[in-house]
């Protein structure tokens, strides 16, 4: 698939545009960066609330950060797609991205499942509630797999071609 | 002193360990999520976003941020040391650290405020002033500008 992805985007004008452009790497890198700050950020609060932890908030008040986070995703996935465009060649064969695309998308399926099973648990709890089990396990998941998309990341221009 | 402490042997480590750099890196970047991430929130929660979101929990998730804050510490220290005499004229390094430092300081001054704040009000939404508002947009500024430094370095000299 990400051979396929890569012959796409070689030669585009894009590609082209990307490389040429000598400033728009590290642009794009600072965005990226800034990007992660709020999607981590945001999701420390409320996978911790998730998990049980900071009782003070109200585990429906959390859900305020959300838009926070799903602009610094947009962010990332915006840079992310330009990045590879840059360079389809190395990343499609890098071992690490390959890695961070599929932790994100398991990141994704657990977000889904806290949309569909774990908020409507949440909407009953008030200040000082502890959560339910689900919700502990889709919390703490979640910050294990942000966290892994973290390192993974980090190391692509470390890590063999695989 | 600075070519004393590249040729200590950690430092040697660091710059010639197939490991050492990468995984420093991998340390440097989990920090930066903590410790930027959750004083973020904290000061967009103090200049008015999420106004249903208590700012108390800031207080205790303060030590998690100093937690981020330590990992950089040594992560960053042991970087820097592979090539301190490099690093110590570069003008984005030399920024990152003072925008660090400026950040580090309204951090423990928005931090004692808000302690003292939540102490005398019981649990209470906290009253914010105009100058914890000024503290909080300084450090997003602050951290912002030590991302952008930090990244260049890389970039330019």
């Amino acid at each position: 698939m990400w051979s396929y992805l890569a012959d796409i985007a070689a030669g585009s004008a894009l590609n082209l545009w990307i490389a040429e452009t000598y400033w728009l790497w590290p642009v794009m890198e600072i965005i990226h960066f800034m990007g992660l700050t709020l999607l981590l950020g945001g999701l420390i609060v409320i996978d911790l609330r998730m998990a049980g932890h900071l009782r003070l908030l109200s585990a429906t008040s959390v859900h305020q950060l959300l838009p926070l986070v799903i602009m610094g995703f947009i962010l990332n996935l915006i840079t992310g797609v330009l990045f590879f465009y840059g360079d389809p060649g190395r990343y499609s064969i890098n071992i690490g991205f390959q890695i961070k695309m599929i932790l994100v998308l398991i990141a994704g399926c657990n977000a889904l499942l806290y949309h569909w099973r774990v908020s409507p648990l949440m909407h009953n709890l008030a200040t000082g509630d502890d959560t339910p089990l689900l919700a502990k396990c889709t919390g703490y998941t979640s910050l294990t797999l942000w966290f892994g998309v973290l390192l993974a990341g980090r190391l692509i221009p470390y890590v063999g071609t695989g | 002193m600075l070519s004393y402490l590249e040729n200590t042997d950690i430092a040697l480590w660091v710059g010639e360990s197939y490991y050492a750099y990468p995984a420093l890196l991998a340390f440097h970047i989990v920090g930066l999520a903590t410790v930027v991430g959750i004083y973020a929130m904290r000061d967009l929660k103090v200049l008015g976003l999420f106004p249903a979101l208590s700012l108390e929990p800031f207080v205790v998730l303060n030590r998690l941020a100093l937690c981020g804050f330590l990992i950089n510490a040594v992560s960053g220290l042991l970087l820097f040391s592979s090539q301190a005499s490099y690093l110590a004229t570069s003008v984005p390094f030399l920024s990152k650290l003072s925008c660090i430092t400026v950040a580090m300081i309204l951090a423990t001054t928005i931090q004692k405020s808000l302690k003292i704040e939540f102490e005398s009000s019981n649990h209470g939404e906290a009253v914010v002033s105009a100058q914890l508002r000024a503290m909080s947009a300084a450090s997003l500024a602050a951290w912002t500008g030590a991302i952008i430094a930090g990244r260049l370095i890389a970039y330019i000299f």
